[in-house]
C-alpha cells in the first residue's frame, strides 16, 4: 500500500517544485517581456504601417501592408548602408582588438608606473562618444587640423585633405575615433584573462627554450581565447549599432558615405517622418545582428557553455 | 503649563505657520524655450532683454533658455514633437515650420492674432505663416542676404571690393593662401542645412532659379552656370566648416569674404580688436539680391491652458513696436513690422539703410511650393547630400544636378 502511494506523492512533490520554480522565474520572464519583447513587437508592428507620419497616435491609422519592406529592401541605398555598417564594424573591431591585445601584453609585464599606465590606458573608454567626435573633428580639421599639418610637414601630402567631407576618406575618419574609444575594452578584458594564466607555465616554457611567439601561441592565446571571443562579439555588436560618434561627426554624410543602418533608421524616422521604413531598417539590423551571433555561436558554446 | 511645554507649543505653531506659508506659495511657472540664437551676439542680446522684461512683468514666471546648435536644431525639435514632449515656446527656422504645422503639431494663432494689429502692420513676408487657411506663427524676421568682407585682406591682395560675381570669383582666388591658413571665401562645407542656402544664394543672385513654378529647375543652363561659380568659390573656402565656424573664421581674419544674413553685423561689433576695424558689410555683388524669411515663433498644439496664455503673451510682446525697434537695433536686421523706424532714423544709420534696402529688394531663395515646404527637411537633406558632391568631387555639375533633380522629383514631388 505504502509503495503505491509513494510514486503519487513524489509526482505531487515534483509538480509543486515545478510550480515553485516557475513562480521564481516569473519576475524575470515578465521583465524580459516588458523590456525586450514589447519594444520588439512595436518595431515589427510599426514596420507594416505605410506612409509618412511621426504622430505615434496616428500610426495605427496608417495603411497596413508590406510596402515598407518592398521600398527598403529594393532600395540600393539600403545595401549601401549594409556595406557601410559592415565596413565600419570590421574596420573598427579588428584594429581595436589588435591594439587592445598589444597593450594588454605590454601591461602584463612588470615595469615601473605600471598601475598608472593601466589607468591611463582605460581613459578613452570613459569619454562620451560625442566628445570623442569633437576631439577628432579638431585633429582632422581640413584647414587647421594637426593631422594635415603633420602629413604636410612630413611631405606625405601636398594639399590638405578634407577628411570628414570627402566621400573616400570620411569612413576612415569616423573609424579612427571609434578604434580609439573601443580598444581599452579589449585591453581590460584580455589583461584580466592574461593574469589568470599560471606563471609556472611560462617559466617551464622558458626552461624548454620556447620563443616569445611560441609562448604566446601555446600558453597565452589558449588562456585568453574565451574572453577574446566574447569581447569581439560584444564589440562587434556595439560597433554595428554605433550612432553618436558617426552622427556627431558627419551625420551620415558626405553623400551617405558614412550612413550606417543606425543613421539611416534615424534619418528615415526623424528627418523624413517615415516611421514604418525606419522600423524596417531596425528589423534588418536585428536580423543581421542575430546572424552575427548565430555564426559565432559555435565558438561561444565551446568557450562558455 | 511649564516653560518647556510653552516652548514646545510655540515651536509647533511656528513650524505649522511656516509649512502653511510654504504650501500656499504659488509654484513658479517655467516656460521652456529652445533656440539656436541665444549665444549669437545681437540676437542673443535681444532674447536676453525681452525675456528679462517678460519675467519682470510676470512675477512667478520663468523662461528657461536652452541653446542648441543650428545644425541639429530641427532634428532635435522633430524628435521632441514626435515624442509628445514639445517645448512651450517654439522657435523655428521659417523654412521648416510647415513640416511641423502639417503634422498637426502647431496651434493656429488666428484667434489670438485677431486681438492685435499684426495682420495689418506686418510686411507681406508674414504671409508665409499662413497654411491651409490658418496662421501658425509670428514671423521674427525677413531679410536680404548681405556681403561681408575684410577690407585689409582685399587691400593686401590688391583687389577692390567686388561688385559682380565675376569680380567676386577673382577676388576670392586673389585672397586665398591655403598654406598660410587664409581663405578667400567662407561657406558651410560640411553636412550643414545651410549648404542649400549657400547654393541657392549663388543661383538666385545670378538671376536664375532652382524652381520653375511648382517644378524643379536644377538643370537649367543658368542654374548650372551659377552652381559652377559656387563650386569655383568654395574651392577656396576652408573645408569641413559649418556656417557658425565660417563666421568665426571671418571674425578672426582668416576668411576674406562671406555671404550671410544681416545679423553678422552685430557679431562684427564683438569681433577681436585686431580685425574689427577691417570687417565691413555691403550689398551682395550679384545682379539680384537674394533673401527670404528667417525664423518665427509658434505655439505647440498640445499645451497646458495656463501656459498657453503665458506663451501667447510672450509671443505678443515680440510684436509690439518698442520690441521691434529693439530687435532691429540689437540685431542689425529688419523687423517684420512695417515702418518700425522712421525714414530719417533709417537714413541716419548707414548699416540699417543698407540692410533695409537689401530686404526690400530681396528675391526669395526658398521653395514656394507647399508640397516642398511641407517636406522641407527631406528636401534639404537630399539637397545637402548632392551639395556635398558638388563641394567634394570633380564630377561635372550637370551630371550631379541631373541626378539630384531625378531623386528629388521621386522623393519630394514638388506638387
Amino acid at each position: 500500500m505504502g509503495s503505491v502511494a509513494r510514486p503519487a506523492r513524489r509526482r505531487t512533490l515534483a509538480r509543486r517544485e515545478r510550480r515553485f520554480a516557475y513562480a521564481l522565474l516569473a519576475p524575470a520572464v515578465i521583465a524580459v517581456a516588458a523590456l525586450i519583447a514589447y519594444p520588439m513587437y512595436l518595431i515589427f508592428a510599426t514596420s507594416f504601417r505605410e506612409g509618412k507620419s511621426l504622430n505615434f497616435l496616428a500610426l495605427n491609422r496608417r495603411p497596413f501592408g508590406l510596402g515598407n519592406y518592398r521600398d527598403v529592401l529594393t532600395d540600393g541605398a539600403t545595401w549601401h548602408n549594409v556595406y557601410v555598417s559592415a565596413a565600419y564594424t570590421f574596420g573598427t573591431i579588428v584594429p581595436a582588438f589588435l591594439i587592445g591585445l598589444g597593450t594588454a601584453l605590454l601591461l602584463n609585464q612588470v615595469f615601473p608606473l605600471r598601475r598608472w599606465l593601466r589607468s591611463l590606458m582605460l581613459l578613452p573608454w570613459a569619454v562620451p562618444g560625442v566628445m570623442v567626435s569633437i576631439i577628432f573633428l579638431w585633429l582632422f580639421d581640413a584647414s587647421f587640423g594637426v593631422v594635415n599639418y603633420a602629413l604636410r610637414s612630413l611631405h606625405l601630402i601636398s594639399t590638405d585633405i578634407a577628411w570628414y567631407t570627402t566621400e573616400s576618406t570620411a569612413l576612415v575618419a569616423v573609424i579612427v575615433p571609434t578604434i580609439w574609444k573601443s580598444y581599452p575594452f579589449f585591453t581590460l578584458t584580455l589583461l584580466a584573462a592574461m593574469q589568470s594564466v599560471p606563471v609556472d607555465l611560462y617559466e617551464a616554457a622558458k626552461v624548454d627554450g620556447a620563443s616569445a611567439w611560441a609562448r604566446f601561441r601555446a600558453i597565452t592565446w589558449p588562456g585568453i581565447r574565451g574572453p577574446a571571443t566574447l569581447a569581439l562579439v560584444l564589440n562587434g555588436l556595439w560597433a554595428f549599432r554605433e550612432f553618436d560618434i558617426i552622427y556627431a561627426a558627419t551625420a551620415g554624410g558626405p553623400s551617405q558615405a558614412t550612413e550606417t543602418l543606425g543613421i539611416r533608421a534615424y534619418n528615415e524616422a526623424f528627418s523624413f517622418f517615415y516611421m514604418g521604413r525606419a522600423s524596417v531598417v531596425g528589423v534588418l539590423m536585428l536580423a543581421i545582428a542575430m546572424l552575427f551571433v548565430f555564426l559565432a555561436r559555435k565558438q561561444l558554446r565551446k568557450e562558455f557553455f | 503649563m511649564n516653560g518647556k511645554r510653552i516652548r514646545m507649543w510655540l515651536l509647533g505653531f511656528c513650524a505649522a505657520v511656516l509649512a502653511t506659508t510654504a504650501w500656499a506659495q504659488p509654484k513658479p511657472v517655467e516656460l521652456e524655450f529652445p533656440s539656436w540664437q541665444f549665444e549669437e551676439p545681437g540676437a542673443g542680446d535681444y532674447w536676453t532683454a525681452i525675456i528679462a522684461a517678460f519675467e519682470a512683468s510676470h512675477p512667478g514666471v520663468k523662461i528657461r533658455k536652452q541653446q542648441i546648435p543650428f545644425r541639429e536644431y530641427v532634428d532635435k525639435m522633430t524628435v521632441r514633437f514626435a515624442g509628445n514632449n514639445p517645448p512651450d515656446i517654439v522657435h523655428l527656422p521659417t523654412r521648416n515650420y510647415l513640416a511641423f504645422a502639417s503634422q498637426g503639431w502647431l496651434a493656429p494663432l488666428d484667434d489670438e492674432l485677431a486681438t492685435t494689429d499684426v495682420k495689418q502692420s506686418y510686411t507681406k513676408l508674414a504671409d508665409e505663416m499662413n497654411y491651409d487657411g490658418k496662421t501658425y506663427g509670428v514671423l521674427m524676421m525677413g531679410y536680404g542676404m548681405m556681403f561681408f568682407y575684410n577690407e585689409k585682406m582685399l587691400a593686401d591682395a590688391k583687389v577692390a571690393v567686388p561688385k559682380t560675381s565675376d569680380q567676386l570669383l577673382k577676388a576670392i582666388a586673389a585672397t586665398t593662401d591655403a598654406n598660410a591658413g587664409r581663405f578667400g571665401w567662407g561657406a558651410p562645407t560640411n553636412q550643414h542645412p545651410n549648404v542649400f542656402v549657400e547654393i541657392a544664394t549663388w543661383v538666385t543672385g545670378e538671376g536664375a532659379s532652382l524652381f520653375k513654378g511648382n517644378a524643379y529647375n536644377f538643370t537649367d543652363p543658368a542654374v548650372i552656370k551659377a552652381v559652377d561659380d559656387f563650386r569655383a568659390a568654395v574651392k577656396d573656402a576652408p573645408k569641413g566648416t559649418s556656417s557658425e565656424q565660417a563666421r568665426q573664421l571671418f571674425l578672426d581674419g582668416k576668411i576674406a569674404m562671406l555671404r550671410d544674413g544681416p545679423w553678422v553685423a552685430a557679431q562684427i561689433r564683438k569681433a577681436p580688436d585686431a580685425t574689427r576695424p577691417y570687417l565691413k558689410m555691403g550689398p551682395m555683388p550679384f545682379a539680384v539680391s537674394p533673401g527670404g524669411t528667417s525664423n518665427s515663433l509658434h505655439m505647440p498644439a498640445k499645451l497646458d491652458p495656463a501656459k498657453k496664455k503665458l506663451v501667447w503673451e510672450f509671443i505678443k510682446m515680440t510684436t509690439e513696436p518698442q520690441w521691434q525697434v529693439k530687435f532691429t537695433t540689437l540685431t542689425s536686421s529688419p523687423a517684420p513690422r512695417k515702418s518700425v523706424m522712421s525714414a530719417p532714423e533709417i537714413a541716419g544709420n548707414a548699416e540699417l539703410a543698407m540692410v533695409n534696402k537689401a530686404a526690400a529688394d530681396a528675391v526669395n531663395l526658398f521653395p514656394q511650393s507647399v508640397a516642398v515646404r511641407e517636406n522641407f527637411n527631406e528636401f534639404a537633406k537630399i539637397f545637402v547630400e548632392y551639395g556635398m558632391k558638388l563641394i567634394g568631387s570633380d564630377r561635372p555639375t550637370l551630371d550631379i544636378m541631373k541626378e539630384m533633380q531625378a531623386e528629388m522629383t521621386k522623393r519630394v514631388p514638388p506638387k
